[in-house]
């Protein structure tokens, strides 16, 4: 019941989202733009939510839906963009990004349902070790890890708190009692230890693109 | 629970919609956010192949760290890309792409 629920909910937002999206190209003033951009990102981080991603979702809902749509429509205001009042749009153009746009959408379709587990409900890495046959180093292995996955035509694996407790250092008493999903501990833990050096380059690129955008939108002077 | 298949789909449908915004808007701050907006589809791919790939009911947290790392970048990709758009809203006096034609002229 639960989960039909969740499936019946993640087809909901997805089809909102994909309006406002739709919205976001077709509206012709910038402000509307926007809007519809906030709302297709909050349906995003819905699906996210959906997905047992929560941090994420989170991050999705304060990062863009806020941090990035305010400088948008920030910039927006201060420059007084005016709506596009009369047809500018060529119809040749509109017309070669519709067949672009379809056949990239058709393409990752045809991905989608023709992965190599989808239909047989066998794992695409087990298929293509078969096939590879125990030349590749660490067959072995890939065969065992490749067994513990779930193939993509299949429902999601559903979330373990149980598992997730011991990952985090619980023993199996306390494990067995957990109920809630420890997602935000678990994206920390691996934040914070595998991908610690890369995190606080990543802090690099931020100070430099605060220092870019200082540079870039002062005034110039004429000397 | 809906199949990995779906949320891909919907991926690549938002990311060909963006795709699509790009390729037809003159205004240069909506096509700044159409290309927003194909970040985040790409986003929920990770996201979903990261649920998808779990072991023993844990995801993989390796996409999703990489799904965040995205997001970061597409913070300061926007702090610079509207400070140009501002420096060229200076120099131009409009946001029309279609006005950045002098090396065509």
């Amino acid at each position: 019941m639960e989960s039909a629920i969740s499936s019946i909910l993640f087809y909901v937002f997805a089809v909102a989202a994909v309006l406002c999206a739709f919205g976001v190209v077709a509206f012709r003033n910038p402000v509307s733009s926007a809007m519809n951009m906030a709302l297709c990102f909050g349906f995003t981080a819905a699906v996210y939510f959906g997905m047992g991603a929560q941090f994420l979702g989170i991050v999705q809902l304060i990062v863009y839906a806020g941090a990035i749509l305010v400088l948008f429509l920030f910039i927006i205001m201060m420059l007084d963009v005016k709506a596009e009042e009369h047809a500018r749009r060529s119809f040749p153009l509109a017309c070669i990004a519709v067949i672009i746009a379809g056949i990239f959408a058709g393409f990752v379709t045809k991905v989608a349902i023709s992965l190599p587990g989808a239909t047989s409900g066998e794992c695409p890495a087990l298929v293509l070790c078969e096939s590879i046959g125990d030349l590749a180093p660490g067959a072995v292995e890939q065969d065992t890890a490749a067994k513990n996955h779930t193939p993509y035509g299949a429902a999601m694996p559903e979330l373990s708190p149980a598992a997730a407790a011991i990952e985090l250092g619980a023993d199996e008493a306390t494990a067995a009692k957990a109920t809630a999903f420890p997602d935000t501990k678990l994206l920390g833990k691996s934040l914070f230890t595998k991908y610690n050096i890369p995190f606080v380059i990543l802090s690099f690129a931020l100070l430099a693109g605060t220092v870019g955008a200082v540079a870039l939108g002062r005034k110039l002077r004429k000397n | 629970m809906t199949p990995l298949a779906h949320y891909l789909i919907f991926s690549g449908i938002l990311f060909s919609i963006g795709l699509a915004g790009v390729i037809i808007r003159k205004n240069i701050i909506v096509v700044f956010m159409c290309l927003e907006m194909m970040l985040s589809a790409a986003n929920i791919s990770l996201v979903a192949f990261s649920r998808a790939q779990g072991v023993n009911g844990i995801p993989v947290y390796d996409a999703q760290v990489l799904a965040l790392f995205i997001v970061a970048i597409a913070a300061a990709e926007v702090a610079i890309g509207l400070a140009l758009i501002v420096a060229m809203f200076r120099a131009r006096k409009s946001v029309e792409s279609s006005t950045l034609n002098t090396l065509k002229d």
